[in-house]
């Protein structure tokens, strides 16, 4: 028993972090229907962006934990200026074609240049991201946890509800939400829908910069450390539904636990499978993911 | 105020309108009338910007609006109350008729008294002041027809383009909404209303048109084309 909540605590953490980057597939997918397959190497590039930045600011002679906190506005923002360059480079010149696949190609293409670009700034080994918060595990009853996956939980669900509120009381988040709704009726209320989606691919990489940053200091940090994570969110983006913020946390928790559990009980060679499995399950089953509404491409 | 001529338009190759003009003086309400497919919709969508114009020009008080995209054109103060209403479900009442003062709202037009606007929405049309927090995706059709034009009227328009507010409506409410536009008529906002509904059309409007295939097939002041043998044989069921 002991044992399974262990289990189940740890694949939280994780979880929440696939729960963040599926919620960053949301963001652009809502506004443009595109999604960035380079996710994962935004994620890498503001974990590594964030390591220059904040072992700069420790050689400062500041704290770990100012360091780290400094460190956030400026992964921010790095975050922000490269998803505006997908969306330029990536997604409107294809989408301005009328190509259907085109933004596919084009964001993979753009993410395998950012990880040779990452390869030949940073390296190839995995590099040490300086934990900002105590690295001894704290016991709360039965179950051992680390503080920054505690800080990675508080994380992931500010960003979220940050960006959930900003879409509900400005009227900038309004009107991206009208986008997502109904794009040609948001234009004619004056909105530049274009630049809307410009700005959600910012929104987007700044959330998977984020999220870069919260899981680097549990994790090891590398110009590769993107790739499996960007996947495995956009699995739970599909099996969570790409419309339903609260599906995204219940699918990046199931996969998250599952993971740990198979792990555990049968072998860490498997632990990839069940997401997989599950994924494979709910296209099959529930094309619009287990919390999104059936929608009907109209041709 | 606004100025069309030789409009040409459609979707792509597909033509609609070949070489259309029309006029809405200000304070006016400027009806176009015509059968299904005549291009009364494409008209509206090539004047906001919808769609973009092969050619022909769209003036808004003298200046040049052909080919801007929609945005910009609403910035200039041209409300578009578009065919299927086109209200955003998810956002409450009172958030869709925010958005109709975007550009109010954002510096992009004179901002005047947005909150007095909101009351004065809710006066004009007190069903949707008892559903302000409703999401517009649960209304009932004749609601969102009201939250449709409420939310065009929300951007204090120089021009208001209304399309088929009537359609698919009950009776009981299509009268409704034509009393409504008889009451902004009232308070000089300069319309230009598209409807199926030509006699009723006819009745509150000061001016029609009468599109045939892409151009105008007739027009006038909307009494005489109410007496029009030929117009009431085609539009308004008056012929025998």
């Amino acid at each position: 028993m002991n044992v399974l909540s262990q289990l189940i605590v740890s694949g939280i953490a994780v979880g929440m972090i696939y729960g963040v980057i599926a919620f960053s597939y949301q963001l652009t997918f809502a506004t443009s229907k595109t999604l960035n397959f380079g996710q994962g190497e935004a994620l890498m590039l503001g974990a590594l962006v964030g390591l220059t930045t904040i072992n700069f600011l420790i050689g400062q002679a500041l704290g770990t934990l100012w360091a780290y906190l400094l460190m956030l506005p400026i992964v921010f923002a790095f975050g922000l200026a490269q998803g505006a360059v997908v969306e330029w480079l990536g997604v409107r010149q294809a989408v301005k074609a009328k190509s259907e696949a085109g933004w596919i190609m084009a964001t993979i293409a753009l993410g395998i240049i950012f990880r040779n670009l990452a390869e030949n700034i940073w390296g190839r080994d995995a590099l040490r991201f300086p934990s900002p918060l105590p690295e001894a595990a704290l016991t709360i009853g039965p179950v051992r946890i680390q503080p920054m996956e505690i800080a990675i939980v508080i994380g992931a669900l500010a960003i979220m509800l940050a960006v959930e509120i900003f879409n509900r009381r400005s009227i900038f988040g309004k009107a991206v939400v009208a986008t997502a709704n109904d794009r040609d009726a948001a234009g004619l209320m004056g909105i530049d829908t274009r630049r809307v989606i410009t700005f959600s691919y910012a929104l987007s990489s700044m959330t998977a910069a984020f999220a870069g940053v919260l899981i680097a200091p549990v994790t090891l940090t590398g110009a590769t450390m993107g790739a499996v994570l960007g996947l495995k969110a956009f699995a739970v983006a599909i099996i969570g539904g790409l419309s339903s913020g609260m599906g995204v946390i219940v699918g990046g928790l199931i996969l998250g636990i599952t993971e740990t559990l198979t792990g555990y009980y049968i072998s860490t060679g498997y632990k990839d499978v069940p997401g997989l499995v599950l994924l494979l399950l709910v296209l099959s089953l529930k094309p619009s993911g287990l919390f999104g509404r059936a929608t009907i491409k109209k041709v | 105020m606004l100025e069309v001529n030789d409009l040409v338009a459609g979707y792509g190759k597909v033509k609609v309108l070949h070489g259309l003009s029309l006029h809405v003086e200000e304070g006016r309400l400027v009806t176009l009338i015509g059968s299904n497919g005549a291009g009364k919709t494409t008209t509206l969508r090539a004047i906001s910007g919808m769609i973009v114009p092969e050619s022909g020009t769209v003036r808004l008080g003298g200046e040049d609006l052909t080919g801007q995209p929609s945005f910009k054109i609403t910035k200039k103060g041209l409300a578009h109350s578009p065919e299927g209403r086109r209200v955003f479900p998810t956002q409450s009442v009172k958030d869709n008729l925010l958005l109709g003062a975007f550009p109010r709202l954002t510096g992009a037009r004179e901002r005047g008294d947005v909150e007095g606007d909101l009351d004065r929405m809710f006066t004009l049309f007190p069903r949707l002041a008892e559903r302000r927090a409703q999401l517009a995706g649960t209304l009932s059709g004749g609601e969102q027809q009201m939250l449709a034009m409420a939310r065009a009227l929300m951007l204090n328009p120089r021009v208001l383009l209304l399309d088929e507010p009537s359609m698919g409506l009950a009776p009981r409410l299509v009268a409704e909404v034509f009393a409504t536009i008889a009451r902004l008529k009232e308070q000089k906002i300069t319309m230009l209303l598209v409807e199926q509904f030509a006699a009723a059309a006819l009745e509150v409007a000061d001016f029609g048109y009468v599109l045939e295939n892409g151009r105008v097939a007739a027009k006038g002041p909307a009494e005489a084309l109410r007496n029009d043998a030929a117009v009431r044989a085609a539009y308004l069921g008056h012929a025998h």
